[in-house]
């Protein structure tokens, strides 16, 4: 961290001002030019220490035994070995998690983007009594933290019999998702112009021929963008499924990666950690580094001009 | 185009009433009576049944004293004790030290990540093309990373035996006494070093990505202008760069604190599933002094003042949101 400290203060004044106005064009790019790559070794420096620790992951991943208990690290391992992929994929617990968690983080990604794309037309699309209420609203009990509802959310679950149960998780995480979901799909709905499904439904369009063909296919950025994010955080979250559904013994990768760790007679061995701790976020690195540039896309850009 | 070819096709399939009769039927929808409230149902009555009723029974939880988990298969056990629940906790020495500790790690924390993301979203703006993208690979792959892991990741970085972080010191100082150094044997030093870095690192990727976006709309005219007016470098970031990037930074000033003061899953993987009492901010404190041993009610009464204590991040945050969203419309 230090090294990131130390050498950035000096960014805010990179220009000399006193020198400035007489300088003329030509030296101000020769300096700019050496600046510049004064600026690109920091900025070097920062990725390398930002990256350290992935690196580091993934080499651990890779390194045998006898270089694991090492109190002299290598930067590079003597020999690749897979062992330690070999004992995760030998631990009979893995497989059956991450199944868990492939058919909670769908349940609730679907559920939740379905749900809240209703509520996000009617809020972007219709004006009704309690609009701007409802709007505020879902602001509001997004950022209600998740862990402040945790106990209240095991008691009722508790009530009606669906602790230890995949539904019931992903029931909870609705907590998030559908909020996230309204508030964000509502402000690319709002963006499509009206101008657009009335042009249709002049030209003969139904209403629901209108919804199909003109809003459905213009949301579908923001339905990619809430899907993802949903994906993300439902994949990631491991508390609820704690409290609710692994005190009976079933298990999401996450909450598994946690009980893999703690057991004593894995506390030590790093390598398998570390090639867990990778294979449980993969899924969600694969995700999130393809669709980062479908997020920011623009998304009417040309609809009305073509 | 294609939408009026199709469109004829479509409208011989379905019912098909006559143009002029579908036009005003479009008016009485848009006027709306029950189509938007269809619409909304399915996430009204979801919110009702996982949000609005479990925050009425956290409430109601908080003023009763189910602490044990044969208080919830044995109701009649439990009673109404009125505020006691809150006397008890707020009279509890070890809850005001996790306040204190919550309030100095979170604003460590906030502080730390929005100057560092601030500087090197500044960096970014002098470096090559090439640069800024590596940066922003690297940034793009450590925001994947679940907090989760980032906690286990650094608790290996920091391992007393066998920890590179250490090594590197003892490459660095020659000292040997290095290689065996235990970070987590202080906590202040576990906490504020170790578990800072997690969260910083993890942190920084959403910050520098935006505070560079928001650089990027600051106006080449105004900067231009301001340094003819003879401002140094210093005071036109002062006095344009930051008024121009105001709203970003106040919402992610926000959003830092409101994160950083529930922060947990980092903590809880840097010690390995349980963390010490030295270690505990309030988000791990109920977690696992309230949720681990179904202390039900305790749990509950934390929560609520964590959320009384967020109140005031959280209306500045959602009045900002709101702002921006007004503009949008």
């Amino acid at each position: 961290m230090s090294d990131v400290l130390s050498p950035a203060p000096e960014t805010q004044q990179p220009l000399p001002p006193v020198k400035k106005p007489k300088k003329s064009k030509e030296t101000e790019v020769g300096r700019s030019g050496v600046m510049t790559w004064v600026w690109n070794t920091i900025a070097l420096l920062v990725a390398v220490v930002m990256a350290f620790p992935i690196y580091w992951m993934v080499l651990t991943t890779f390194k045998t035994n006898k270089d694991l208990i090492s109190q002299n690290p290598t930067f590079w391992p003597s020999t690749f070995s897979l062992d330690s992929y070999k004992t995760i994929f030998d631990d009979k617990d893995f497989l059956p998690s991450l199944q868990n968690t492939v058919l909670l983080t769908l349940g609730a990604v679907v559920l939740g983007v379905a749900v809240g794309f209703l509520a996000a037309v009617a809020v972007a699309r219709f004006n009704f009594r309690g609009r701007n209420f409802f709007i505020v609203t879902m602001l509001v009990v997004q950022m209600v933290p998740l862990m402040a509802i945790l106990i209240p959310l095991f008691v009722l679950m508790n009530e009606i019999n669906m602790t230890g149960t995949i539904v019931g998780v992903i029931l909870a995480y609705l907590v998030f998702t559908v909020p996230y979901v309204i508030w964000t799909l509502r402000s690319f709905i709002v963006n499509i112009p009206s101008e657009l499904d009335e042009a249709a439904m002049v030209d003969g369009c139904t209403q629901w021929g209108a919804f199909f063909r003109i809003i459905l296919p213009l949301t579908m950025p923001g339905l990619v963008t809430t899907a993802v994010y949903s994906w993300i955080q439902a994949w990631n979250e491991f508390i609820v499924v704690k409290t609710l559904m692994a005190t009976n013994g079933k298990n999401t990768s996450m909450t598994w990666l946690t009980f893999y760790s703690s057991t004593p007679t894995r506390a030590a061995d790093y390598g398998s950690q570390m090639a867990g701790g990778l294979l449980v976020s993969l899924p969600v690195i694969i995700l999130f580094v393809f669709f980062q540039k479908k997020v920011s896309a623009g998304l009417t850009a040309g609809a009305v001009k073509g | 185009m294609s939408v009026t070819t199709d469109e004829t096709v479509t409208r011989s399939e379905n019912q098909g009433p006559a143009p002029v009769k579908k036009l005003q039927r479009r008016g009485v929808f848009a006027g709306g009576q029950y189509i938007p409230y269809t619409l909304l149902l399915p996430a009204v009555i979801v919110l009702l049944g996982v949000l609005v009723y479990p925050i009425y029974r956290l409430f109601d939880l908080a003023f009763q004293n189910v602490n044990k988990f044969a208080y919830l298969k044995h109701p009649e056990k439990a009673k109404y004790i009125g505020l006691d629940g809150f006397d008890k906790i707020l009279h509890d020495d070890t809850f005001w030290e996790v306040i204190l500790r919550s309030i100095y790690f979170t604003a460590e924390l906030v502080i730390l990540s929005m100057v560092l993301s601030m500087l090197i979203a500044l960096l970014l703006n002098r470096v090559s093309n090439w640069v800024r993208v590596t940066v922003f690979t690297v940034m793009m792959f450590v925001w994947a990373i679940p907090a989760l892991v980032n906690g286990q990741v650094f608790r290996w970085l920091f391992a007393s035996n066998g920890g590179v972080v250490d090594y590197v010191a003892y490459l660095i100082t020659g000292d040997e006494t290095w290689k065996n150094y235990d970070w987590f044997a202080d906590p202040t030093v576990g906490l504020y070093v170790v578990g800072a870095a997690v969260v910083i690192w993890g942190a920084l990727p959403f910050l520098v990505l935006g505070l560079y976006a928001a650089l990027t709309q600051v106006p080449k005219e105004l900067m231009e202008a301001a340094k003819l007016d003879g401002a140094n470098g210093l005071q036109a970031f002062f006095h344009v760069t930051i008024p121009v990037i105001r709203p970003f930074l106040m919402i992610s000033a926000a959003l830092s604190f409101i994160w950083d003061f529930q922060v947990f899953a980092q903590i809880y993987a840097l010690r390995n599933s349980s963390p010490e009492s030295g270690y505990q901010t309030i988000g791990t404190y109920l977690y696992m002094e309230g949720i681990v041993p179904s202390r039900y009610s305790d749990a509950s009464v934390i929560s609520i003042i964590m959320i009384i204590m967020m109140l005031a991040a959280l209306v500045f945050y959602i009045r900002q949101m709101l702002k921006i969203g007004a503009n949008e419309r």
